[in-house]
Parts: C-alpha cells; sequence; structure tokens
C-alpha cells in the first residue's frame, strides 16, 4: 500500500519539469547508479572480459548450495517473523494508545541496540552451556543440550529477532486502519474467532504482511553479522560468501557478480509483490 | 401467560463507579419494531450491546423465547446487526459480503446463491453484486450491510443508529427501505437512535432512555401525547414549560397559580401535587391559539417576533414573568396582521396541557 501511495504522487510531479530535480538526479547517479553500474562492470570484466563469473557462480554445486541455502534462511526468517510480529502487532494495535506507545519505543529501543551487541547476547543464551540449554537441563525437560547455535535454528532466532521490528511496524499501520467493528460484524454473522480471523483480518492485513514480509526478506538476503556469528560452516549464506571472494580470496570480479545477483533476485521480487498484492487488492479477490 | 418472544430482565450494566445501564425490564414480541430513543449516554447503545454479545451486562438477563443468550458468544446467537459506520467487509464484493453469514454457517453453495439473489433484490441493489464497498455510496453500503444483516434469516434484527452517517434526504429514503423490509420479513428489530422523527415515523414502540432507565415505553403517540414524565414531554417534541404554583387538584382536574400570578385550572393532573408544591406546566407550542374559545385558558404575552414556516407560524412571545415561549399555529390559522409584535392574550386548552415536578 505505502508503495502504491507513492506512485501515485510521483506521476504528476514528473510533468512539472526536470530542472529543480536536477541536484536529486545528480545525487541518485552519483551515489546509486554509477556503484551498481560499476558492480556490474566489474563483474563482466574482472579477470578478463566475459560471463565466466556468473558460469562459475550458477554452475558450481557449492555455490549453488549456498544460493539455496541464503533463500532457505530468507525465507524460513520471513515465515517465523510474520508469526511472532502478527499478534504483537494486533495487540498493539488494539490496545489504549499510550501502552501502544510505551511498547512501541521498547521496540524501537532494541532496533537502536548496536547490533554486534545483541548477536553476541544470543550467543551466551543458545550455546551448548548456554541459559536456554542449562535452564532445560535443569528443570528436566532435556538430558542433553539442544544444538541452538552454529546452525539454522541458531540464524533464524538471531535474524527473526532483529527484523521484528521491520515487521510490527508496518503491520501495526494496517491493522490500525481496520475498523475493530469489522470483526464485531463477522462474529454477529456467525463468523467463529477463527473463522473471522481467517476471512477477515488476514485478507485486510496482507498488504502490511507484503509490505513487512518484503523488506525482511530482502534484507535476511543480504544480511551478514548474525549468520556468521550464529551461524555454522555449513550454512554459510552469500553475503558471508561474498566477504570470502573479495576479503580473502581478493577475487573481486566473483564477488560483484554475486553481489549483482542478488540485486537481481530482489528486484525481481519486489516486482512480483508489486503485482501480487496489487492485483489482489484490485479486484478483491484476496 | 405465554412466554414473551425477547425479553430484557433487570439489565445492568456498570463501568467502574459510572452505571450506563440500570435495572432495564422489557418484553418485546415477535415481529414489532422497537425503537430506543435516547440522548447519547442515556444506555440504549449499551444495551444493544449486551443484546448483541458485545458487553457483558454486570447483572440481569437477556432472554430469547424464554432461554438465557448471556452464555452463549456473539458468533453463536444469531442475531442479525446493522451498525452505525458501514462495517461492510471492504475486500469482499457486495454479494461476497451478502453471501458471508451463510458461508461461514456451510451452507451449500446452491442455496447461497438463491439467497444471496433474494437479499440483494429486497434491497435493491442487484445490478451491484460484483462491486466492491468502497464503489458505493453510503447509501447504499447500509442497504449491503441489511442484506447481509439478513441473509440467515435471523429472528432479531439489531440497529445501532444505522442513518447517523448519511444526509437527511438518504435518511428518509432508507426510513422508508426499513420499514418496507420490517413490513415484508416480519423479523422483530431493535432499533436505537437519537433521532426523535425517525423513532416516530419507524416504531411499533419507542422505549425513551434517560439516564440508563426506560423513562416511558410506548407507541410514539403515547409518549407525544400522555407523556409520563417532564424528561419525555421535553424530549419528545417541541415543548414549553412555565413555572407554576400547585393550589388544588379535585376529579382529575389542577388549578395553578402562574408566576405572572394568573391562576388557570381544569389541568390534567399528572401524578399527585401537595398545595403550593413548585411545578412546571407544559404546553405545546401548536396547542397555542390566537383565538379565544370556550373552557380555553388565556395568557397574557409580549409577541417578539413571527417567522413563517410554511405549514405552520412560529411566534416567539415572552409572558408578564419574562419566560419566552414558541408558539406555533397553523399559518391557514392565524393571518399574519393577528400575529404582528406587541401585547396580547394567548389561549389554550388546559386539558391538553400537563403539570410536571419542578
Amino acid at each position: 500500500m505505502p508503495v502504491q501511495a507513492q506512485q501515485g504522487i510521483a506521476s504528476p510531479r514528473t510533468s512539472a519539469g526536470l530542472g529543480g530535480l536536477a541536484p536529486a538526479l545528480i545525487l541518485i547517479g552519483l551515489f546509486f547508479v554509477v556503484p551498481v553500474l560499476a558492480l556490474l562492470l566489474r563483474s563482466v570484466t574482472d579477470p578478463v572480459a566475459g560471463l565466466q563469473n556468473y558460469a562459475a557462480l550458477l554452475g558450481d554445486g557449492t555455490y549453488a548450495r549456498v544460493f539455496f541455502n541464503t533463500f532457505l534462511v530468507a525465507f524460513v526468517v520471513t515465515i517465523v517473523t510474520v508469526l511472532v510480529a502478527f499478534p504483537v502487532a494486533w495487540m498493539l494495535a488494539i490496545m489504549p494508545p499510550a501502552l501502544a506507545s510505551l511498547l512501541f519505543s521498547i521496540i524501537i529501543l532494541s532496533m537502536w541496540t548496536n547490533l554486534l551487541t545483541r548477536t553476541y547476547a544470543w550467543m551466551v543464551l543458545l550455546q551448548r552451556t548456554g541459559v536456554i540449554n542449562r535452564a532445560l537441563m535443569s528443570v528436566g525437560i532435556i538430558d542433553q543440550p539442544l544444538p541452538l547455535i552454529n546452525n539454522l535454528t541458531g540464524v533464524t532466532i538471531g535474524m527473526v529477532y532483529i527484523m521484528l521490528p521491520f515487521m510490527i511496524l508496518p503491520l501495526v499501520g494496517t491493522l490500525r486502519a481496520i475498523d475493530p467493528m469489522t470483526l464485531r460484524a463477522a462474529a454477529l454473522c456467525g463468523a467463529s474467532p477463527f473463522a473471522a480471523f481467517l476471512r477477515i483480518l488476514l485478507p485486510l492485513s496482507l498488504p502490511g504482511i507484503a509490505a513487512g514480509g518484503l523488506m525482511v526478506f530482502v534484507m535476511s538476503l543480504g544480511y551478514f553479522v548474525t549468520p556468521a556469528l550464529l551461524g555454522g560452516t555449513s550454512n554459510m549464506m552469500l553475503a558471508e560468501m561474498i566477504a570470502q571472494m573479495i576479503q580473502s580470496l581478493l577475487n573481486w570480479g566473483l564477488g560483484s557478480a554475486a553481489a549483482f545477483i542478488l540485486l537481481v533476485v530482489t528486484m525481481a521480487l519486489y516486482a512480483l509483490q508489486l503485482r501480487l498484492v496489487g492485483n489482489s487488492r484490485a479486484t478483491g479477490a484476496a | 401467560m405465554t412466554e414473551p418472544f425477547l425479553s430484557i430482565r433487570k439489565l445492568r450494566k456498570a463501568f467502574g463507579a459510572f452505571t450506563a445501564v440500570r435495572d432495564v425490564t422489557l418484553d418485546i414480541p415477535k415481529g414489532e419494531f422497537l425503537t430506543f430513543l435516547g440522548p447519547s449516554g442515556s444506555g440504549k447503545s449499551t444495551t444493544l450491546y449486551a443484546i448483541a454479545g458485545f458487553q457483558d451486562p454486570t447483572s440481569g438477563d437477556v432472554l430469547l423465547e424464554g432461554k438465557s443468550l448471556l452464555s452463549v458468544p456473539s458468533h453463536k446467537r444469531n442475531i442479525g446487526m446493522v451498525f452505525q459506520r458501514y462495517t461492510l467487509f471492504p475486500h469482499l464484493t457486495v454479494a461476497e459480503n451478502t453471501a458471508f453469514p451463510l458461508r461461514v454457517r456451510g451452507r451449500p453453495e446452491a442455496e447461497i446463491k438463491r439467497k444471496v439473489a433474494d437479499m440483494l433484490s429486497l434491497v435493491r441493489l442487484e445490478s451491484f453484486a460484483q462491486r466492491l464497498p468502497a464503489a458505493l455510496s453510503g447509501g447504499q453500503q447500509q442497504r449491503v450491510a441489511l442484506a447481509r444483516a439478513l441473509a440467515y434469516d435471523p429472528p432479531i434484527l439489531l440497529m445501532d443508529e444505522p442513518l447517523s452517517a448519511l444526509d437527511k434526504k438518504l435518511r428518509e429514503e432508507i426510513q422508508a427501505e426499513i420499514r418496507r423490509i420490517h413490513r415484508e420479513t416480519g423479523v422483530t428489530i431493535l432499533y436505537v437512535t437519537h433521532d426523535q422523527e425517525e423513532a416516530l415515523h419507524l416504531s411499533d414502540r419507542i422505549a425513551l432512555f434517560h439516564n440508563g432507565r426506560i423513562e416511558q415505553i410506548g407507541t410514539g403517540e403515547d409518549l407525544y401525547l400522555r407523556p409520563a414524565t417532564d424528561f419525555v414531554a421535553g424530549f419528545i417534541g417541541n415543548s414549553n414549560f412555565l413555572a407554576a404554583e400547585h393550589l388544588e387538584t379535585a376529579a382529575g382536574a389542577s388549578t395553578i397559580r402562574l408566576a405572572d400570578g394568573s391562576l388557570i385550572s381544569g389541568i390534567r393532573a399528572n401524578g399527585s401535587f401537595q398545595h403550593g408544591q413548585k411545578t412546571r406546566l407544559m404546553i405545546r407550542p401548536e396547542a397555542f391559539g390566537l383565538e379565544r374559545k370556550p373552557k380555553h385558558a388565556e395568557l397574557s404575552v409580549d409577541i417578539v417576533d413571527v417567522a413563517f414556516y410554511g405549514e405552520r407560524r412560529r411566534i416567539v412571545a415572552r409572558t408578564r414573568a419574562g419566560q419566552e415561549i414558541d408558539i406555533r399555529p397553523t399559518s391557514s390559522a392565524v393571518a399574519a396582521s393577528d400575529a404582528s409584535p406587541g401585547k396580547r392574550q394567548v389561549f389554550f386548552d388546559p386539558a391538553t396541557a400537563f403539570l410536571f415536578p419542578a
């Protein structure tokens, strides 16, 4: 929805002439377009001109596994984030405004806390002899420490925690716009709470889920710190691989190509989301 | 004794120290159009919400055909409701909105199709079936809300100020529509409004709410011609209240002294009063005439202003005691020249006036 609104505003302004826009265009060109083009150029010229970097990335099983892993992690993180964020966002949307803004600031505060600090905190909590494993063992729920770190579980927990605010914020906006009386109406129409959720609340909150979900998914695709610290070597993600190619192997061409593939995939997903969400709203067939 | 269809028993609802509804008791026969009328905060909506199951009453009971509804959650009460804001499902078409109550009940597709067609023709929106609510006017949305509320043949239809968001012309149009639908379906309707004209126009009976209680319940005529309290008299229709001292009551007719010293006898007594008790005399503006008639009482006034309102004239006058009163004779009964500003006598039938405690 916010995306559509921006488009609606942008289109009439383009007719007003581009002269006044020059400073902004120069800025965008210099700092955003040129670097991406340089990246593209590097990926097809380094070390020699040609598509060998792309061929290597897409043809090699090891690289393919990293791509698969990256999408798997981003997908799982997005799903879990939606599942955790929805009840929180709903609660924030319906609670008294004073209390909601207090909880909001707590969520924002966590966003402002240093990323590394938060990730190291999760390491302390999740490791074999960490707080969570020891607590579970001392109350006798488990005998052996659970493998919570250096695997997909660890990455998912750490990243969901970091991504939550990015999902909650757009979702609260969407949920607040839903008239609570609509749900009362659904109840009187005979809808059980579950049916009302499935048939009314969920379809109406879809734009918020899509907006937040896309943001979380795209951010997760390129995430570096948390997967590097909480993930294992067997489930390396793309950002880690790019870092390795450039820092350790000094292979700028391959690194650029990997980064460019990520960019293209991201843009494709964005276009897909616009299509799906746009369509479902226009025809009401959500 | 036969069981009343819907019965509200000593219903009470308190929000902390504030009591919104105080011991409301009410029986509603099947097929009746009953309106809860009252100013905002009088408890009419709270009572309706207790029937809908949105609010648990503090005490009391709501019985439908003898069975308590209170332990039944909203979605199993089988009650239809139309809200102040339209509350249509914005992502569903008109047809799907109407079908919603049937879908969640798992009715077969053929029945849903037939019923939706019936309902849309009842509210005359057949050609709008595939539109989204956002593409409809307010009046059309409210008609879809009606279709949706009636789609599963609920025994009771609740309406919470359904016309307050519409402009005057649309309001009258939908009022006529609601009357027709009530006639055609025979559904029992509980209707909440603060608009007395709407209540008088639509209802079989009106329950007038005030401070969480039912002040009076009866037909519109009962409330207008035989108000039980000064609140009813003041709320329904226009009324003048004159300060008066009660002197005596004999054989149902009271004698009073107005603030300007004039004596009026033959007032219909509305309760029992002491000698010398301070009272208020209520006279409807249209009860005044400018011509002397037998048995009519007279009042000396100063006419301040006269305005022509089509079928009636509106005369603003001041009594000798300085109280302003409103007089509305029919235009044909009073020539413009008769009502020119200045001192004169006005007349009224004491039997149409009411005496209330001050």
